[in-house]
């Protein structure tokens, strides 16, 4: 059954910033990028590193599109693993080395100023 | 925010609580300033001045040679870096991760073997080992050393592992192995297998990701970090390898014990069945074999990191039985470094507990010689 757990006050997570909580056992790391909410398990499906303690960033791309240039692009969208540097889709849960494997999401939701996990 | 210094190593299994762990990599901090005071003259005065310089004159930190598009680690100070600088450090790190033994090889001295200059290099060889010694080693925190054997002057090189031999934490001889040149199986190396076979420490080969524009690593040729890193480390250790073969170094130093590391396990036996396939050709360039080449690769040890990660670690299970790895695979993390494995994840190769026991710490402490019972 699921239900929903407080994270924290909404002041408490500006635009660009995260918070790590402990959820049922689990840390669960929330994230606002670009006013939106996002939370994601902080563990890495490499290692098992910390993922949620990683840096955001933006990441490189290059594509037919950019004539094979490298692009920097997603900035603020992409989470950095602090042990082996694997990167995420914060807004998706995506890995972007491995197509084929996601993290699980969490819905946020937002009552009277107050910031909730739902799981 | 939940406590980072816990959790950034991560939870401990079970199995890495119950099980006795050799680290064969871990590495430490070895900086101008701290090397100085036990470097002879006038090499000390190199240090001495390379230690007041924030930024190596006409070098550019930061800018190159390589691109640096992943940020920075926490608490590095501003890059990829994460550093251990004392021995209380590193047991503490060596705990949370569940290690129980590390043996100590250093960080920048990786590059050894670039050094044009054989007195100096040699003096840092002699500085390098007399600090790990006093400082890392004559403590009670289940550290181990490797000296460095400066290849510039093999004589030299037995003389500093004949000196630190009787140490009871000293246990491995460590032969920096990416841009030596000659390679390691050329005869001028054999005061070091001389020695390293007397004292019955085994000499252990590390790689880096040093740039050398000669054969065999032809490092200029490329242009990322990511083509430099995968093809650095296996083709030091590979061609090194293959050198050992082709002077006859496991048959002319029969109780010589060889140890490979920081190049993963996948390439072993590709190398051996080729050296095999090529041996049948071509006995008569190597007739002081015995027998066939994978025999001798069979009786040295091979650590682990970077550990392959196939999407089923069984296929490492496979890997491993291809050259009887049971009883010569090593575990190995290459703390603190950015490529370091957490145990855990060579606890996830599905095979038996009894097997995992002696990856984990059973075969090192053969190996090294270690006073300690395999749990």
């Amino acid at each position: 059954m699921t239900r929903e757990y407080l994270v924290c006050e909404i002041d408490e997570l500006p635009i660009g910033g995260r918070i790590v909580v402990r959820v049922r056992n689990r840390e669960i790391g929330v994230f606002n990028v670009g006013g939106k909410y996002y939370a994601l398990p902080n563990v890495c499906i490499h290692q098992n590193g910390p993922l949620c303690l990683g840096a955001v960033s933006g990441t490189l791309n290059a594509s037919l599109e950019t004539e094979w240039k490298l692009e920097w692009s997603h900035e603020g969208d992409i989470l950095v693993c602090p042990w082996h540097s694997m990167e995420y889709n914060i807004t998706t849960g995506e890995s972007l080395p491995f197509r084929n494997r996601q993290l699980p999401t969490f819905d946020v939701l937002v009552h009277d100023g107050r910031i909730f996990v739902r799981m | 925010m939940p406590d980072t210094d816990s959790t950034l190593r991560g939870p401990i299994s079970k199995k890495l609580k119950e099980f006795t762990v050799v680290d064969m990599d871990v590495h430490i901090h070895e900086t101008p300033a701290a090397l100085a005071p036990y470097c002879e003259m006038p090499w000390r005065k190199s240090l001495e001045h390379l230690s007041t310089v924030p930024q190596r004159y006409l070098d550019i930190p930061g800018f190159s040679p390589n691109l640096s598009v992943y940020p920075s680690f926490p608490d590095s100070g501003g890059d990829r870096r994460s550093t251990v600088s004392s021995a209380s450090q590193m047991r503490q790190d060596l705990d949370s991760l569940g290690i129980d033994i590390g043996v100590l090889f250093p960080d920048a001295l990786l590059s050894h073997a670039s050094i044009k200059n054989t007195d100096y290099a040699v003096a840092l060889a002699r500085a390098y080992n007399r600090w790990m010694v006093e400082e890392w080693l004559d403590s009670d925190f289940s550290l181990k050393g490797a000296i460095l054997a400066p290849h510039h002057d093999p004589h030299a090189a037995a003389g500093e592992i004949m000196r630190y031999a009787g140490h009871a934490n000293v246990v491995a001889i460590y032969l920096p192995t990416s841009c030596v040149d000659p390679l390691y199986g050329h005869r001028r190396y054999d005061p070091i297998y001389n020695a390293a076979q007397d004292t019955g420490l085994p000499v252990t080969f590390h790689s880096v990701g040093a740039i050398h524009p000669v054969f065999p690593f032809n490092l200029q040729g490329f242009e990322t970090g990511f083509a430099n890193h995968i093809i650095s480390h296996p083709f030091s250790l590979i061609s090194n390898l293959v050198s050992l073969m082709e002077t006859g170094v496991p048959v002319r130093f029969p109780n010589l014990r060889i140890v490979f590391t920081e190049g993963g396990i996948g390439w072993v036996p590709w190398i051996m069945l080729r050296m095999d396939k090529e041996y049948q050709e071509r006995r008569r360039d190597i007739p002081f074999l015995k027998d066939r080449p994978s025999t001798y690769v069979k009786k040295m040890y091979f650590a682990t990191q970077p550990i392959e990660e196939p999407e089923h670690m069984a296929d490492m299970a496979t890997f491993i039985s291809l050259f009887d790895g049971e009883d010569s695979v090593v575990f190995a993390s290459d703390w603190p470094h950015h490529d370091f494995d957490h145990p855990n994840k060579v606890l996830q190769i599905p095979v038996e507990d009894k097997v995992l026991r002696k990856i984990m710490g059973g075969n090192a402490i053969r190996l090294l010689n270690l006073n300690e019972s395999v749990t």
